[in-house]
């Protein structure tokens, strides 16, 4: 059982791959989107509590403000229209 | 009393802690003041909200260093002003990089931040490392007197606790960076924005404070903790528990100083309470073996300034060992 699914995924990764290949501007929009979800997820751990998720080390981390404010509040406004997100997400998986 | 001449080996960095009420303040002051007494630049540190140490002093103490007497200083570290310190250098820096309107509308979330339940010990614990970053300097020996245990066990392991977070901050940035470098390559835009990164220096910054504060702090030869207790229930339980804890943590425990012992004298009307006493001292001496253990009697009156305070620091001479 184990084997064979790891076997689609491989298949499943080379197709992934092929086609990335195919279309490098898809591709770079993909990686570009994943820098940008990977830095919201960092906003999520870093400034968290602005949304009411307790962070142990919010104070310090108001220490990077300075470089962070002017995303802070379109990545607020992201995080709580939830409706974006998932759009978002599905634009991601669109292999047109 | 006189002034003994054994010296005392102290480290540079000496904490008291204990319950509530032991006499934390008191027995830090008192070994201040014998430190001071032979030729140590000593300055005591007070983290208590309730700023006790200028009471036991006698003497006003604010929250910026002031100068007691020869070789003696003293700080009520005031973590409002603290954090208004550090609020404000943010601000500054931020109305250079981003626009006032801005910074206007992040204004509410600053707040919460600000007041967040971490906060006030983040604040004392910038100011700890301030203050031990200036031994050498203006200092041989600094003495804290700390909150309730409770209070100082979190204080004193922030470091290693969101050092960790903070590592894991600094891994998530590097590879949020490199996605954003492999998207550069077709987009000069960003790949300028890139270029440095003051997000992952200042994280990175952040994370060597934690180290030199954890360094310090699990260095024996450099940290030291000792505790305040009475002879009763409830402060031996407490001290097992919080030795145990800071051990773990790897923080240096030296003695313990028994506080407020009924001295004979007392009289056939405190008998039961000596007898009591007595088998409290039985079990601290048995379950702390190993450890200084040091007997500090209780005073006719409270301690309300030097005079009295200098009646108690000979005692401490022994503490070290
Ligand atoms: N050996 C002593 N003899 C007489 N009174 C003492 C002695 N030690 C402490 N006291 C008195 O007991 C009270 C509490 O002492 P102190 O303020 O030093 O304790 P603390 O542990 O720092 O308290 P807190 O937890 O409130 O900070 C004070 O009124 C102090 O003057
Ligand atoms: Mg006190």
């Amino acid at each position: 059982m184990k084997k064979d699914r790891s076997a689609l995924s491989k298949i499943w990764e080379f197709l992934c791959l092929f086609h990335h290949g195919t279309f490098v501007d898809k591709r770079m929009a993909v990686v570009r989107k994943e820098a940008y979800d990977i830095n919201d997820n960092l906003m999520m751990l870093l400034f968290g509590d602005f949304l009411g998720i307790p962070n142990p080390i919010s104070y310090y981390m108001l220490e990077l403000l300075p470089y962070m404010a002017e995303d802070l509040v379109p990545w607020q406004r992201r995080m709580q229209n939830r409706k974006f997100i998932i759009a978002e997400k599905a634009a991601q998986y669109d292999f047109d | 009393m006189t002034s003994t001449d054994r010296k005392v080996n102290y480290r540079p960095f000496t904490f008291f802690g204990g319950k509530g009420g032991t006499g934390k303040t008191s027995c830090a002051a008192a070994y201040a003041l014998a430190l001071a007494a032979q030729g140590a630049r000593t300055l005591m540190v007070s983290t208590d909200p309730a700023h006790s140490l200028a009471d036991a002093y006698g003497a006003e103490i604010g929250f910026e260093v002031v100068k007691l007497e020869e070789n003696l200083w003293g700080i009520e570290i005031d973590p409002e002003v603290e954090a208004k310190k550090y609020m404000k250098g943010i601000q500054e820096k931020m109305l250079h990089i981003v626009s006032a309107a801005i910074v206007d509308e992040i204004k509410r979330q600053i707040e919460i931040a600000y007041t967040s339940p971490g906060a006030e010990e983040a604040a004392i614990f910038d100011k700890f490392i301030e203050l031990m970053e200036s031994l050498g300097e203006r200092f041989d020996a600094i003495v804290f007197d700390t909150a309730p245990t409770g209070h100082t066990l979190r204080l004193l392991t922030l470091p290693e606790i969101l050092g960790t977070w903070i590592e894991h901050l600094i891994e998530k940035r590097k590879k949020a960076m490199h996605m954003m470098k492999m998207a550069a390559r077709y987009d000069s835009v960003l790949a300028e924005k890139i270029e440095e990164d003051p997000i992952l220096d200042t994280l990175t910054a952040r994370r060597d404070k934690f180290d030199l504060a954890r360094k310090i702090l699990t260095d024996p030869e450099r940290s030291v903790f000792h505790f305040v207790l009475n002879a009763e229930k409830l402060p031996i339980l407490e001290t097992a528990r919080a030795l145990e804890l800071l051990r773990n943590h790897g923080i240096a425990t030296g003695g313990l100083v028994v506080n407020k012992i009924l001295p004979p004298e007392a009289g056939p009307f405190f008998e039961k309470r000596r007898e009591a006493q007595e088998e409290y001292l039985q079990d601290i001496r048995s379950r702390f073996a190993g450890r200084k253990i040091l007997e500090i009697p209780l005073l006719d009156s409270d301690i309300q300034g030097r005079e009295q305070l200098i009646r108690l620091s000979p005692l401490f001479a022994d503490l070290d060992g």
